[in-house]
């Protein structure tokens, strides 16, 4: 699998290169995307990947960054952690040593160590796990998406309107769906209600039915749901098959995302959901990039894990620009306390734990332009949104 | 509880309904197939695509028959000459398939998750012991124990059955009483891979159609394959019906084992049973 995934990621790339047409003699910005391009993450990887294949034809039909053009590589990790440190590893030997795109927040977790022996960094855009930029922190490691207690930040003051006091958790397996879980169960105590069932189900489930039971014979009234992909469709599927989700008052993050809405239609209406980027957000920048999206990509309008993704190229790409410099050793430092323009207006990349600091925004997937998709109905600032650096992050400097 | 059996028998309805097949293949050919699972994925896209202008039944019928012609070619050109190599070249040949098959249906589909909904009639719930409990799914242990039947009552009543079960005994021998081993495999085949095409599409509402879904149960198959024992049809019965109740109630009770249990079954079994729990009667 990995072969042929990489020489159609060598084909990708060589036609991005040859769309770039020439750009002056400066060193080249080699992006490296380690992401799933197979598995149960797939639907997630093919997000990130096409976000960065439309940040570079942007860039270099523009005539590059700084006079540099931008090249982008990409390698299959099927979301494992293991396999992730692997293809970043080849990436960067490669000289791909800009890295951004996994999936999984293990994988940051598991390439975050290695970063400085690659002569490396790594700009996450889609791991939510709060190490990454807490307990795990790394002087090569940024984040520009909503971590975990960016969306409990979101879900404390959500769960507070709400009424239901009995709660049911069904979270992935994996890094993010535990700290998800336990990111719901503070916000959960800080309201008084009470967690009645937790379920963590393994990565890539074929049938959720007994979990689904579990649910429902916990006397939930309210669930809680951290599942991303495939899990997400099957879990959902197989959930309004047995009417949970009408017995049940059901919300969740990455859960109803634009891509699983999209294969679920109306079992997903309804559902509430942490949404961390919408191509509905209404500001200048963001018009403009959904509007050059639709161009490049006719007929969709970006994902939320395509519209983070992009900002990261966005950052990584003015890093470059003020460093001056391919060099990781310069972008990390020209990352780390500098503010950027990015698609949800400025936004800074806190030195502190190398957290870009944004908004987040809650909602529930209703009918908008005779389209299903999840709309967003509260948002909340950056300052708010995004929580004070973790102190178990100490980074030197 | 009682909802707790029946979703174990649905699980383990739709592994036996797959696991058949590779016992079946295995059988006749002494050829472990990797590309099971994906012959499982073709059969749920095959089914998508038809019920896209048609509808549910129309599509399970289809999916059986395209991929039981796939089956009669895959035994001709890929099978037939393999049986007498070494074990090592049917594992990679098999496994080359797969990612053939996987890449097709990628370049046919897409990367995205597709969704086939289940047909009108079976789409409701019933009430069973005071809880909801989806009709598809009582209509997916309803197919496994048709095929269950079905297959028992052909193997051991017609001719060819006669034949299947000879061959799969001593393949050289049944040749020189006269039987035709190659035209049985490729009828045997042919109900394996149709077996995998009706298993993926009554799979295909219970979950999302992807080019890799394949490979997320074929592990589950091979374990049912294994502690039934190579090649035993009541074994892969057995097998299954214990692997979907302690799959569903591992989940209820030691969740945080569950996914460990079904591997260790195959463990014990590998140590105290080698030949499978029905004892290596084929």
């Amino acid at each position: 699998m990995q072969t042929l995934w990489t020489r159609r990621a060598t084909l990708a790339a060589a036609a991005v290169l040859a769309t770039a047409g020439s750009v002056a003699a400066q060193e080249v910005i080699r992006i490296g995307v380690p992401t799933a391009l197979t598995g149960t993450y797939a639907d997630l990887g093919d997000q990130a990947r096409r976000a960065v294949v439309f940040a570079v034809e942007e860039a270099n039909a523009k005539g590059g960054v700084a006079g540099r053009k931008v090249e982008a590589r990409f390698l299959d990790t099927e979301a494992k952690p293991d396999l992730a440190r692997r293809q970043a590893e080849k990436l960067a030997l490669e000289g791909f040593k800009l890295l951004t795109g996994t999936v999984a927040s293990g994988e940051g977790l598991a390439m975050g160590p290695m970063l400085q022996r690659w002569d490396a960094i790594y700009v996450s855009t889609i791991n939510k796990a709060n190490q990454i930029t807490g307990a795990a922190c790394q002087p090569r490691m940024f984040r520009v998406n909503r971590l975990d207690a960016s969306d409990g930040a979101v879900v404390t003051p959500w769960l507070a309107q709400r009424k239901e006091a009995k709660w049911a958790i069904m979270a992935a397996d994996i890094a993010w769906g535990r700290d998800s879980g336990a990111s719901f169960i503070k916000s959960a105590q800080a309201n008084k209600r009470t967690i009645v069932s937790e379920n963590y189900s393994p990565f890539g489930t074929n049938d959720f039915a007994p979990y689904i039971q579990k649910i429902k014979d916990s006397g939930a009234q309210g669930l809680w749901v951290a599942l991303a992909g495939r899990d997400a469709i099957n879990f959902a599927t197989q959930a309004r098959q047995f009417g949970l989700f009408d017995a049940v008052f059901t919300a969740g993050v990455s859960f109803v995302t634009d891509n699983t809405v999209k294969t679920l239609g109306e079992a997903s209406k309804g559902i509430w959901g942490i949404i961390n980027y919408s191509s509905t957000l209404d500001t200048p920048e963001n018009k403009k990039f959904v509007a050059d999206w639709a161009k490049k990509y006719p007929g969709t309008e970006p994902t939320n894990f395509e519209g983070e993704t992009y900002i990261g190229m966005q950052v990584i790409l003015q890093a470059v620009a003020k460093a001056n410099s391919v060099k990781p050793a310069d972008v990390a430092k020209a990352l780390a306390g500098t503010t950027f323009d990015t698609i949800l207006g400025k936004q800074l990349m806190r030195k502190e734990d190398h957290q870009l600091v944004g908004p987040n925004f809650f909602g529930n997937v209703g009918e908008k332009d005779g389209k299903l998709k999840p709309i967003i109905t509260m948002s909340v600032p950056a300052e708010t949104a995004t929580p004070a650096p973790d102190p178990a992050c100490k980074l030197p400097g | 509880m009682l909802i707790n059996i029946l979703n174990g028998l649905v699980y383990g309805g739709l592994l036996y309904i797959l696991a058949v097949g590779l016992v079946l293949i295995f059988g006749l050919r002494r050829v472990v197939n990797f590309a099971h699972g994906s012959l499982f994925m073709v059969g749920g896209y095959v089914a998508f695509a038809v019920a896209a202008v048609s509808n549910f039944w129309l599509a399970l019928v289809a999916a059986i028959v395209v991929l039981a012609v796939l089956g009669v070619i895959l035994d001709r050109f890929v099978f037939r000459p393999l049986q007498h190599e070494d074990p090592i070249a049917t594992v990679l040949v098999t496994f080359g398939l797969l990612l053939v098959l996987e890449d097709v249906v990628k370049t046919i589909w897409g990367k995205d998750f597709l969704s086939l909904a289940a047909p009108p009639l079976l789409a409701g719930t019933v009430s069973i012991a005071g809880e909801t409990f989806p009709v598809y799914r009582l209509m997916v242990i309803a197919v496994a124990v048709l095929v269950a039947l079905g297959l028992s009552l052909w193997l051991r009543f017609s001719r060819i059955g006669l034949y299947v079960r000879a061959s799969s005994v001593d393949p050289v021998t049944t040749g020189m009483q006269g039987v035709d081993t190659d035209r049985v495999s490729a009828a045997v085949v042919a109900i394996g891979a149709g077996l995998a095409g009706l298993s993926g599409t009554i799979a295909a509402p219970l979950m999302a159609l992807s080019p890799s879904m394949g490979s997320f149960i074929l592990i589950d198959s091979f374990i049912v394959v294994v502690v039934g024992g190579l090649g035993s049809f009541t074994g892969a019965f057995i097998a299954a019906l214990v692997i979907g109740q302690v799959h569903n109630f591992g989940i209820v009770y030691i969740p945080w084992a569950a996914s460990m249990i079904p591997f260790l079954l195959m463990v014990a079994v590998l140590i105290w049973r080698p030949t499978g729990l029905a004892g290596g009667r084929a």
